[in-house]
């Protein structure tokens, strides 16, 4: 096998690792961010919610650049269609993005109850919001987004901004939004006590059972929709070009690759397994199993999508032949060898030390701790 | 082996740091110019404080 | 104007503002998290509270700032694909690499450490808290270096070559990347800059408590680190500034022109302009004030090297936008017959100068057929917005020597120990916050707009850099942008303001429901030091 084609298998891995990591890390937060006003009936509650994520949601808010970037250099094609093509929808992501650092640092930094409140909602928004995307955007890489290239290479974009929040887009956020709450509600599970960590328990239970649903509907759907089929003309030694190819839509081509290759299916059965497996050891208390299995499920969720779009990225409904996919929408061979050395130098030191910071922070948080803890927020 | 383990630490610091040196004094003079003179600035910084409350010792603080 | 024109120049307006609004906060953060180094390293080697109590007070209004850093650093690293997704597949290659490094090597470790450096007070020993803050000083100074990496490739294109059949850049050499003169210099001087920023904050609010006699002890200390941190930093970044001009000189004449407003090749020995009124339609200075002879040595560090005016440089792009046409030809032709030899020599032969050429392409979509007064009027465009840059750059270099005096005062003052008399000094000093900020924009003017009409410098013009968006996507975004980013810096501003003026004795007024944070509790809590 040709550098190049290992290169890009690599960096196609390395994306997923990264939509994982962000989905868990930051879902997670996102999810507490959500349900916030579930979880805390008064003000001590919330606070203690808050201080449970208090110290990690800005590390974890790095998956989120770091996806961004790894996007931007080992996908260049890719981030510069998507990002432009889904304008209004990338915004609405920022926007809520913006707001969640801010809703963090300056929510408990005065007293009033007007103040406190409307942080409170800015946090649900900049939680809800981008894990709706999240999904909505996946759900629009499966159906394919109207898009085409010019000889230069300039993309155009001709859909409008409500395509982008169809029904089947729409499900997978809804998807995407149960999976973080039920994240969140196995983190603070794991951190709260009392009638916190009852609520988390419930929310667990109804999230987790959610995402089952919603998950079995969305891959109905998936059964029964127009993929995308190479025909001809795709290298995948070949340069970062994707005008070169012929590709067609046909119903039901999303299941083409578990159909070639049937241990494929364990990857989605995995999403029921550990999704009923959470559920019923979120059920009797068991925060950290109940939280690795929701890591699990969003892996497994983002690789049932991989596998059935392999190798496309970023299919285009109105040229399907210019679709971006694994062979020609990366980064030359040089700069996907090169970031790969430093992903293979600085992602163990990462985990170490993010390891090290949750150890450091570790222990219960409880309304009364918060109150006599000069540093909380 | 806690003592084993900052060993290996500090040499690993040791290590990093002359590797710094010799690449970076090789084609990052700036580089390298804002590693040792971020350094200095910080060690007259402190070093001039220190002094401060060595002038002020004999006044009760705390 | 054209559809298309004003779609590239609100999304100009958008980066601009959204950038500058960014970089009000950076720079602070760079510096402050030094200074919070440095106050901590005090902790420890003397084990006196106060400094704790110092190193918490700073570090909760760096928090303030921080919030809101990150918060907008977001919005650059999507708007290079939102807004810029012709120059986002142009550079993706190479631009993309330093900012995932950013994050992989820097953002990580900053925004890790930062929870624990704000929470981890109770829960870790003074030695680990300590590293642990000067790796928040570390993250944020290596932030800026591969964010300056990837700014420098756009100021001076290297280690890269242009691929016709992907029809973007792709790297030939990383290490010519990483050590990027311009890179380099860009970096430390920013770096830098950002130290003297965080130096006049704190020493601007910590005059003010001297002057209300508050918080004295602490204001005294804090002032001395500061000044000490500040007066180094204030010549160093004055140095660095002048090694960017000397480098950035040799790489963007053109900018350099616009610095300086240079209507005509300065032959040795050369007067430079104090202050001028330039004007960019009639290409002369309307009024000058000249020192004789300092020119040439200021920007060439030479006594005998012209310095190209606007006149030369224009004359330069004509020729390279001449050069350039057959070689977008060629290369158009070669898109679909790649095999055409003719058309791969005539391409190999130009390639150098097609960036010229799609700047006439603004007014010749065909280029072949470009006319003289087109091609004019492309040169022109080379040129920058002199009457901006260069007033931007006197801004930024006054600034400094303005914040350099005040800093030799300050030390003075602060090592005879007679600081808490000098009331006119103490009264001056909180109004001299804003100074640092204004020459960091101001910088950011004469570096960026200097820069066009390039985004990637000889290669690639601004305005076919753009995503195709409607006019309507562009003002829904910047009205949001503006909307939100407005609302944002209020309530940062109120809430600087109310925590500094609460000082360092409660550090946490917001706990109102929890035991009032008196005195007694504040002794016990730092007794153990």
């Amino acid at each position: 096998m040709e550098l190049y084609v290992g290169l890009k298998l690599i960096w196609w891995a390395l994306l997923g690792v990264l939509l994982i990591g962000l989905a868990v890390m930051v879902g997670m937060d996102m999810g507490v961010g959500a349900a916030l006003r579930y979880l805390g009936r008064n003000d001590g509650e919330r606070r203690a919610a808050i201080n449970m994520i208090a110290p990690h949601w800005d590390g974890n808010q790095v998956w989120f650049i770091l996806g961004g970037g790894a996007i931007f250099a080992a996908w260049p094609t890719i981030y510069a269609t998507a990002f432009s093509g889904l304008y209004v929808v990338m915004l609405l992501l920022l926007w809520a993005m913006i707001v969640r650092p801010l809703g963090f640092e300056y929510r408990s930094k005065m007293p009033g109850t007007f103040w406190r409140n409307a942080w409170d909602w800015m946090l649900f928004v900049s939680g809800a919001v981008p894990m709706i995307v999240f999904g909505a955007a996946m759900g629009n890489m499966l159906e394919g987004v109207p898009f085409h290239y010019s000889w230069d290479m300039v993309s155009y974009y001709t859909g409008s901004f409500i395509t982008l929040f169809n029904p089947f887009a729409v499900l997978c956020g809804l998807m995407s939004l149960a999976l973080a709450l039920y994240q969140g509600a196995t983190m603070i599970m794991g951190r709260g006590t009392g009638v916190i960590r009852a609520r988390a328990i419930r929310l667990a239970t109804v999230s987790g059972a959610a995402a089952l649903v919603l998950f079995s509907i969305g891959g109905i759907w998936v059964s029964q929709m127009h993929g995308y089929v190479v025909t001809g003309g795709l290298d995948p030694a070949g340069p970062a070009l994707p005008l070169n190819k012929t590709v067609v839509r046909e119903g039901g081509a999303w299941l083409a690759n578990y159909r070639a290759v049937p241990w494929l299916w364990a990857i989605p059965a995995m999403v029921y397994l550990t999704l009923i497996g959470g559920v019923l050891v979120a059920r009797r208390g068991m925060g950290i199993v109940a939280w690795w299995a929701g890591a699990l499920a969003w892996a497994a969720t983002i690789g049932t999508v991989g596998a059935a779009m392999f190798p496309f990225l970023m299919p285009s409904s109105s040229a399907p032949s210019q679709s971006l996919t694994v062979w020609d929408a990366s980064s030359s061979a040089g700069t996907l060898g090169w970031m790969l050395v430093f992903a293979v130098i600085f992602v163990p030191i990462i985990l170490i030390y993010t390891s090290w910071a949750f150890h450091v922070m570790r222990g219960k948080v409880t309304p009364e701790s918060i109150a006599n803890d000069d540093h909380a927020y | 082996m806690k003592a084993f383990l900052q060993f290996i630490f500090w040499i690993f610091v040791a290590f990093v740091a002359l590797f710094l040196a010799i690449v970076l004094g090789e084609r990052g003079a700036w580089y390298l110019a804002w590693v040792l003179g971020t350094v200095m600035i910080i060690l007259i910084a402190v070093a001039g404080t220190v002094m401060l409350d060595a002038r002020y010792e004999d006044e009760p603080l705390e | 104007m054209h559809a298309l024109d004003t779609v590239v120049e609100l999304s100009r307006a958008q980066f601009a503002a959204t950038a500058l609004y960014h970089f009000l906060f950076v720079p602070l953060t760079l510096g402050l998290t030094m200074l919070l180094a440095a106050m901590e390293t005090i902790y420890v080697i003397t084990g006196r509270a106060i400094y704790r109590q110092m190193t918490q007070f700073w570090g909760k209004l760096f928090a303030i700032n921080f919030a809101l850093g990150v918060a907008t650093g977001l919005t650059m690293e999507f708007e290079f694909g939102t807004n810029w997704s012709t120059y986002s597949h142009f550079v993706g290659d190479i631009f993309g690499a330093p900012l995932a490094i950013e994050g992989l090597m820097a953002f990580f470790l900053e925004s890790t450490m930062v929870g624990l450096m704000l929470f981890g007070w109770d829960k870790l020993s003074r030695g680990k808290h300590l590293l642990v803050t000067y790796m928040v000083a570390l993250g944020s100074n290596l932030s800026a270096l591969w964010i300056l990496i990837a700014n420098g490739y756009m100021q001076a294109p290297v280690g890269s070559v242009f691929n016709p059949e992907t029809m973007r850049v792709e790297l030939t050499s990383f290490t010519d990347l990483i050590f990027n003169p311009e890179a380099q210099a860009k970096f430390v001087h920013t770096s830098i800059a950002g130290y003297l920023t965080a130096a006049m904050f704190v020493i601007g609010i910590s005059a003010f408590y001297m002057l209300r006699q508050r918080h004295v002890e602490l204001a005294k200390r804090s002032f001395r680190v500061a000044a000490l941190f500040g007066i180094f930093a204030s010549i160093a970044v004055i140095c660095l500034g002048d090694a960017l001009g000397f480098i950035n000189g040799e790489d963007q004449p053109t900018k350099l022109a616009a610095m300086e407003g240079l209507w005509e090749t300065a032959e040795p020995p050369a007067g430079f302009n104090v202050i001028a009124w330039p004007n960019q339609d009639e290409q002369k200075n309307d009024f000058e004030l000249q020192i004789p002879y300092l020119l040439t040595p200021l920007v060439t560090h030479s006594f005998d090297t012209p310095i190209p005016g606007v006149d030369d440089l224009e004359k330069t792009a004509a020729q390279r936008i001449r050069s350039g046409i057959p070689g977008l030809a060629a290369l158009q032709h070669l898109r679909e017959h790649p095999n055409d030899a003719a058309a791969r020599a005539q391409y190999e032969a130009h390639k150098a100068d097609i960036g010229y050429a799609r700047l006439v392409q603004r007014y010749a979509p065909d280029v072949t057929q470009a006319t003289d007064a087109q091609i004019a009027k492309a040169a022109a465009d080379t040129i920058p917005p002199v009457f901006p840059v260069f007033w931007s750059f006197r801004v930024m270099v006054g600034a400094a020597f303005v914040m350099l005096a005040f800093l030799i005062l300050a030390v003075t003052y602060s090592l005879r120990g007679t600081i808490t008399d000098k009331r006119w000094f103490l009264k001056v000093a909180p109004w001299m916050i804003p100074v640092p900020f204004i020459a960091n924009e101001a910088g950011w003017v004469v570096a960026e707009l200097g820069r066009q009409p390039w985004t990637v410098y000889d290669q690639l013009p601004t305005w076919v850099s753009a995503s195709t968006h409607s006019v309507g996507y562009m003002i829904f975004s910047l009205t949001g942008f503006v909307l939100l980013y407005t609302i944002f810096i209020v309530i940062e501003m109120f809430l600087m303001v109310k925590y500094i003026r609460l000082g360092p004795d409660d550090p946490h007024p917001g706990h109102g429901q929890g035991t009032p944070a008196g005195q007694g509790n504040r002794v016990s809590q730092w007794s153990e030091a």
